[in-house]
């Protein structure tokens, strides 16, 4: 298949999981239904309310979320040289949801657009400490090192969210509402704002992707070639920090989709990471809004969340990638 | 070193004391020695029926999933195979909150003991390859996957219990000694000194192991068979733990080595009891420290030993970097 074929079919798909996320739930909206929705709303037809107030939002944060963490995913992967590298599996999610949920409790504000920003200083810690433990801005982290690191953070974290909780209450329902891994309540997260932080963290990594490709030749080669390494790491970690912020903001920490994305997406755009990058956020966002309309029908009318699914789904994928690498040689 | 072995039977003692004393009804010293001597008043009641229970079993715990994690380690020759790293403690967990989801009513010990194994052949059987030997490190990475994996089918399962099932599975998962009974702390050490004892068994084939598969061989060892068994014996106690104390995270992790550094032991056999002791202490101290921290709350041990042992990984992790060894 030619280049461009696969990219048309990688829209194609997109266009497909979009549609499948407005139309299909407990109430099927016709596609009759949608042009009218949005040029003549009419607030007392029940088609035109759940288009509206409910998917519309939905699709929204899928595509933010789904996006920006195929974009995290590739940066890390490629930035690390590792294909284990994950914002969930590495802890960068934890940290943004813990910030969030320590915020909440601390702050007592629930579910108001300002608690939802603490999500870039969490996830810009968390990122950075596991990067530092697990060697990973050295470029030589064998992937079970920097796992390792990542599940470390991940339980170390999950122990101060579970230790909150318990000790306040009250507390558990933000857990709830923050720490889910679900688009569920797109409606009362600020999407705007975090469509802006992802758009920003992309068009950075756009930017970036040459002197990663640089780095990836190892240090001392890229700094022949014109690279500082230095602010080409601390750029990449601003892209994963605002992308993984951004998705954990809308979505909550959904683990896996970086994992499963860049994969997927080296094979249908080959190793040019500015394409890579292209259709990593396309087919996250496809994947996430697929895993989370599945995830409305296998237990309807209850929900699976989609970071359930995603995290189904993925395992294996991780079992699958795991058996590949040779441990102990810098992948 | 004589002066570890006493040392840590000292600080075992001294954390049994200490959390048959603590707890979330205040009741003084005198009370309690009065009612431990007489049998009699409030304070032999909260030592026979809540506190000695808790105590007992989480020395059973610890004891269990101690060894199991040293077995493991010396086994595969590292100090990263531990049972909870490498999934076969959350796959015994995933089983036991399943049959519960599923109301099968079935005693939870052979459940979480079906759950790990079938965990840890999953583990062999996915990192097998034709082509060269295992090593240690896919294993490793293999089990991560497989507990990352059985997390979200526990989190699947969850979804499907009503809200207050949910919220006991999920404070089970954690890893917590609360309200045990006598009949579960018989349970895990009846159960953990038979397993014991079949491990000090094979103890002396470990050994041998150690000295290499040729060698092995040569000394008349099936090392397959005898390495299949050692990983049995492992996980069923890992599972033993598991089963009344919940998935306690990182014990099985921590207790090997710290045991080993304690008392210097260098003998497998000598190592695994090291490691059975420390781990003992490792829950009952972690347990009293969730409960003590904070006045009037009671946090679930699992919270404690999270909180230990996600920095002893990364210590291990940071050292292992240090050597070039990872």
């Amino acid at each position: 298949m030619s280049g461009s074929l696969r990219f048309v079919g990688v829209v194609a798909l997109l266009a497909l999981a979009m549609g499948l996320s407005l139309g299909v739930g407990v109430r099927d909206v016709p596609v009759a239904a949608w042009w009218p929705a949005l040029v003549a709303y009419d607030p007392t037809d029940p088609n035109h309310i759940t288009l509206i107030t409910i998917r519309l939002p939905r699709l929204c944060a899928g595509l933010i979320a789904g996006g920006a963490l195929g974009v995290a995913g590739t940066v890390m992967q490629a930035l690390t040289r590792n294909p284990l590298a994950d914002p969930g599996l590495l802890g960068v999610n934890a940290g943004a949801a813990f910030a969030i949920v320590l915020g909440a409790v601390l702050l007592g504000a629930q579910g108001a657009g300002a608690i939802a920003f603490l999500s870039f200083p969490g996830a810009a810690l968390a990122a950075a400490a596991v990067f530092a433990l697990g060697g990973g801005l050295r470029g030589d982290a064998g992937p079970v090192r920097l796992t390792l690191a990542g599940a470390a953070v991940n339980a170390l974290l999950l122990s101060l969210v579970s230790a909150i909780v318990l000790i306040q209450r009250e507390s558990l329902d933000i857990l709830r509402f923050w720490v889910a891994g679900s688009l569920s309540e797109a409606t009362r997260r600020p999407l705007g704002e975090m469509a802006m932080a992802a758009g920003l963290g992309g068009a950075l990594a756009l930017f970036l992707a040459p002197a990663i490709e640089a780095l990836s030749l190892g240090a001392a080669l890229s700094r022949g070639l014109g690279t500082r390494p230095g602010r080409v790491q601390a750029g990449a970690l601003v892209v994963i920090t605002l992308c993984t912020g951004a998705a954990v903001a809308v979505a909550g920490p959904i683990a896996f989709l970086g994992l499963m994305v860049p994969p997927l997406a080296r094979a249908i755009a080959g190793h040019r990471l500015r394409a890579e990058l292209a259709v990593s956020a396309a087919l996250g966002a496809t994947i996430l809004l697929l895993a989370d309309t599945a995830g409305r029908l296998v237990l309807a009318p209850a929900e699976v969340r989609a970071g359930i699914m995603t995290a189904v789904i993925g395992g294996p994928v991780f079992i699958a990638l795991a058996r590949r690498v040779r441990p102990g040689a810098p992948a | 070193m004589k002066s570890g072995w006493v040392l840590l039977a000292v600080v075992i003692l001294l954390a049994a004391l200490a959390g048959l004393a603590v707890g979330q009804v205040d009741i003084g010293p005198a009370m309690l020695w009065h009612g431990a001597l007489t049998g009699e008043g409030p304070g032999a009641l909260t030592l026979r029926l809540i506190r000695a229970p808790r105590v007992v079993t989480g020395l059973g715990a610890g004891a269990a999933l101690g060894m199991a994690g040293a077995i493991c380690q010396m086994l595969f020759r590292n100090p990263l195979a531990a049972p909870d790293v490498m999934g076969f403690t959350a796959g015994a967990g995933l089983a036991v909150v399943a049959a519960i989801a599923l109301g099968l009513g079935l005693p939870l010990p052979p459940v979480a003991a079906a759950g790990g194994l079938a965990t840890a052949g999953l583990v062999a059987a996915l990192s097998w390859s034709p082509r060269h030997d295992t090593p240690p490190l896919t294993l490793i990475l293999v089990g991560l996957g497989i507990g990352f994996t059985a997390g979200a089918l526990g989190s699947f399962a969850m979804t499907r219990l009503p809200q207050a099932e949910a919220a006991e599975a999920q404070r089970w998962l954690t890893g917590s000694l609360a309200a045990r009974d006598w009949g579960q702390a018989a349970q895990v050490w009846g159960i953990s000194a038979v397993l014991g004892l079949v491990a000090a068994v094979q103890m002396r084939a470990l050994a041998v192991l150690e000295l290499g598969e040729a060698m092995a061989a040569g000394l008349g060892l099936r090392a397959g068979r005898a390495r299949w068994a050692l990983v049995a014996t492992a996980v069923l106690l890992a599972a033993t733990g598991v089963a009344v104390a919940g998935p306690l995270p990182f014990v099985a992790l921590m207790a090997g080595p710290l045991g080993a550094r304690v008392t210097g032991a260098r003998s497998p056999l000598a190592q695994m009891l090291a490691a059975g002791a420390t781990g003992a202490a490792i829950v009952v101290l972690a347990d009293l420290a969730a409960r003590a921290a904070l006045p009037g709350i009671q946090l679930p041990a699992g919270v404690t030993t999270g909180l230990l042992g996600a920095p002893y990984l990364l210590w291990l992790l940071a050292r292992g970097m240090a050597r070039g060894a990872l």
